[in-house]
């Protein structure tokens, strides 16, 4: 049987990040098809509580990704949003949620190359992972 | 304690005579032995009910959100004054109408753990200086107060209030060398699997009777997001997964706000260990923004600013 | 009926009840104690004063599927699967089951899943030997060693125990394992009884209270006593008469599920309306609620109160409220 294909949510914020994977679109670069992108207006956008809604539907893997710190469209918003990042990050790993589930980046407009990377290897990281187990609302939803 | 006790009267027959605040907020004599329970003074004649003793272990500043725009006296210990600096800080209450009472804490007494140690139920508790004594139908044992504190309490570098109007009693020497995350440290090193386990089982003993939330002075908001129906964040329904979510993020929603007082394990009926998760929030916060929670009224919340050098190691920066 | 059976074969007994019933017994987890299915008779503890959640989970459980639908097709969940056997439940909580019944399979409504586990579940209860000094379930009528609302009362009496048959349903399930109490041991049995009841010296007074709280909707006691309480479900959720519930759905795609939850008047959220506006909107009137049901509506409504004297809720409350002292300052005030 062949192996079940991760499926991975991506959140990437509107002014870099989903800009990148569009300018990795149209240079035709090739990434994994794993990925289902959210844009949103900002990193900070980002609550926490997306992120476990998506482990607890099954989602493998979860990336974050939004403007390298300076080039925020809002100035700070992402400065705020690395602040909460690193607790909820920090949080997961501790309670006994593999440490790969949930991914950070920085990814400009300009790195249409760079973003087909990343997904690469964030898709090759949760596929070693295995499908979630952790966290999953099993019955129903 | 006796005397810090005839303080505590006095004090707020005081503020009550002269009309400074509109109630004191203190401990009575709990219906239950090894308790003290909160109570509100109004008038003056009621002074007598309060008392100090090794269990008043509530933190008072869990009630100071609910007051409008009263003035109100509050009894605080190291803890409690934290929260309030907390909470002053996040603008949920105005310095000037908080007249706190401050007292040092020695720690208070884990009532649950000496009720384990006996065979049978307490029906007489002594307090001395240093021991407990308690006494029931087939049984007689004392207990030194030291190594019977509360788990927060043994861990506490803040046994001084941090903000008083009024200070009643010496104040303690704090105890610098305590480490006060070797338990987070210590768990951290077990196995990915073995640290999901340990909090599948502790969460799974939830019932949602929110006796965390509701004991917690910083759970201040309107309307938890447990609570909201639209969207509705988490399921309604006893099941590992929505417990999950609701202890992540309970435990995610202090940060930068704990005082790590020990309200909400203190309340939680099912004996869940909560603070070892909100242990980890505190370090990581300390670790990550250099911050710790209530000590200074003039910083402002962690979550809620930034540091352009702020660490950002787990993230894919491309360098 | 007296009947005895020593401890081994007891053991035995419960062994061999598994492969026809899901039996229910105090397990203790961490030190709390609470009643679960069983699958070896290994894993119940009767060392126990009573459970940290009461029994009346077993036919009003904390979260419940009415039904389940994935593409038009319904399957209802209201019959349970097995037949069930409560084992070890306290006569106090056995009389509170009583009174759900009123609420649960009264004459106004038959709720057919409540119903439903109560029918099919035998009730054993076993005396209490060891009542607190928050204990107050005389005061409600009942004993420690009341056989309300069971089908068979256990007493402890050391090596072995006296069987009280109490219902033809639970004679049923006898064995050859239960012999004939001789009268000394029926007598001991009764000894114990007395000398158990003897040691509840917490008394409320309840005769009046309902018409005192006639006139104190208006009173600013309320204002009084909700001011220490912080709003939490701790008292109604270990409340072994508290019974109010929220209906969910949890639905996806073309399948989902109804649920119902256990709810607490003391949550705000109780009484939100869709319009935004709340009827009880502090403290002040969820805590007056709790009361007045318990105290007031419920006797109103079916000639008792909803109170066992149990006192979960007294030992439990993080600010530690009495309900026995509520009572007083009702009657006194």
């Amino acid at each position: 049987m062949r192996e079940k294909e991760p499926k991975i949510l991506a959140f990437l914020c509107n002014w870099c990040s989903y800009a990148g994977a569009d300018l990795a679109g149209v240079s035709r670069i090739q990434y994994p098809p794993n990925v289902r992108v959210i844009r949103v207006p900002c990193s900070s956008r980002i609550n926490p509580l997306f992120i476990l809604k998506a482990l607890q539907q099954g989602i493998d893997g979860v990336l974050v990704a939004g403007c390298h710190p300076g080039d925020c469209h809002y100035i700070s918003g992402n400065y705020v949003a690395r602040r909460k990042f690193a607790i909820i990050k920090s949080l997961l790993e501790y309670i006994g949620v593999e440490e790969d589930r949930v991914q950070f980046a920085w990814v400009s407009a300009a790195e249409g190359a760079r973003f087909a990377q990343v997904i690469k290897k964030v898709t090759e990281k949760v596929r070693r992972l295995g499908p979630i187990e952790k966290l999953v609302k099993t019955r129903g939803i | 304690m006796q005397e810090v006790q005839r303080k505590i009267r006095e004090k707020a027959r005081n503020l009550l005579l002269a009309g400074s605040v509109d109630f004191v907020i203190g401990f009575e004599e709990g219906a239950l032995l090894l308790r003290a329970s909160p109570v509100f003074i109004h008038k003056e004649d009621d002074v007598e009910k309060l008392i100090w003793d090794s269990f008043c272990e509530n933190n008072l500043a869990a009630y100071l959100t609910k007051i409008g725009n009263k003035r109100v006296a509050v009894v605080a210990k190291g803890c409690d004054s934290r929260s309030i600096v907390a909470l002053i800080v996040e603008g949920q209450i105005k310095r000037e109408q908080i007249v706190v009472i401050g007292i040092p804490c020695q720690g208070m007494i884990d009532r649950r753990r000496i009720e384990k140690e006996v065979e049978g139920e307490i029906l007489e508790v002594k307090e001395k200086s240093d021991e407990i004594l308690v006494k029931g139908d087939s049984f007689e044992k004392v207990f030194k107060k030291e190594d019977y504190l509360h788990p927060s309490c043994r861990t506490c570098k803040h046994h001084n209030p941090v903000i008083s109007d009024i200070l009643i009693g010496k104040e303690v020497k704090e105890r610098a060398q305590v480490d006060e995350y070797a338990e987070v440290d210590e768990y951290e090193k077990k196995s990915v699997d073995e640290r999901w386990d340990y909090f599948n089982k502790e969460v799974n003993k939830c019932i949602r009777c929110y006796a965390c939330r509701q004991a917690c002075p910083m759970c201040y908001c309107e309307e938890c997001f447990v609570d909201n129906s639209y969207p509705r964040w988490i399921g309604k329904e006893l099941n590992s997964s929505d417990l999950a979510v609701w202890h992540i993020i309970r435990a995610y929603h202090q940060a930068g706000r704990c005082v790590d007082c020990g309200n909400c394990e203190r309340a939680c009926p099912m004996e869940i260990n909560l603070r070892f998760l909100t242990k980890k929030i505190n370090k990581e916060v300390k670790n990550y923004f250099n911050f710790e929670t209530g000590l200074d009224i003039t910083v402002p919340p962690p979550l809620a600013t930034f540091d352009v050098k702020d660490k950002q190691d787990f993230i894919d920066s491309g360098e | 009926m007296m009947k005895k059976i020593s401890k081994e074969d007891m053991n035995r007994f419960i062994q061999s009840l598994l492969s026809d019933y899901t039996v229910y017994a105090p397990v203790n987890i961490d030190g709390i104690f609470s009643f679960k299915p069983i699958t070896n008779f290994q894993g119940i503890d009767l060392n126990y004063q009573n459970s940290k959640k009461p029994p009346k989970e077993i036919f009003f459980p904390q979260s419940e599927t009415m039904f389940e639908y994935e593409k038009g097709k319904v399957t209802s969940a209201e019959k349970v699967s097995r037949k069930r056997i409560l084992l070890g439940i306290r006569p106090c909580d056995a009389k509170a089951n009583l009174l759900l019944d009123n609420v649960f399979a009264g004459e106004d409504y038959q709720d057919v899943y409540y119903i439903n586990k109560r029918e099919n579940t035998i009730i054993i209860g076993l005396g209490c030997r060891r009542p607190l000094s928050t204990c107050f379930c005389t005061s409600f009528g009942g004993s420690p060693f009341s056989r309300d609302g069971l089908d068979i009362l256990l007493i402890d009496i050391g090596n072995k125990y006296i069987v009280d048959v109490v219902t033809d349903k639970g004679k049923e399930i006898l064995t050859d394992k239960f012999t004939e109490a001789s009268e000394e041991e029926v007598k001991l049995a009764e000894k114990i009884k007395r000398e158990t009841e003897k040691r509840i010296k917490s008394e409320v007074k309840i005769e009046g209270v309902k018409e005192k709280l006639d006139t104190m909707f208006e009173s600013p006691f309320w204002d009084k006593l909700s001011e220490r309480c912080l709003g939490c479900a701790v008292c109604s959720y270990l409340c072994p008469t508290c019974h109010c519930f929220d209906i969910a759905d949890e639905a996806k795609d073309s399948q989902g599920r109804r649920i119902r939850n256990w709810d607490s008047c003391m949550f705000p959220l109780f009484t939100l309306q869709t319009s935004g506006h709340n009827p009880r909107p502090t403290d002040k009137e969820r805590m007056r609620q709790r009361v007045m049901h318990k105290f007031n509506y419920f006797i109103e409504n079916y000639k008792r109160a909803a109170c066992i004297g149990c006192g979960r809720c007294i030992l439990n409350c993080p600010v530690n409220i009495d309900i026995r002292k509520v009572l007083k300052e009702i009657l006194t005030n």
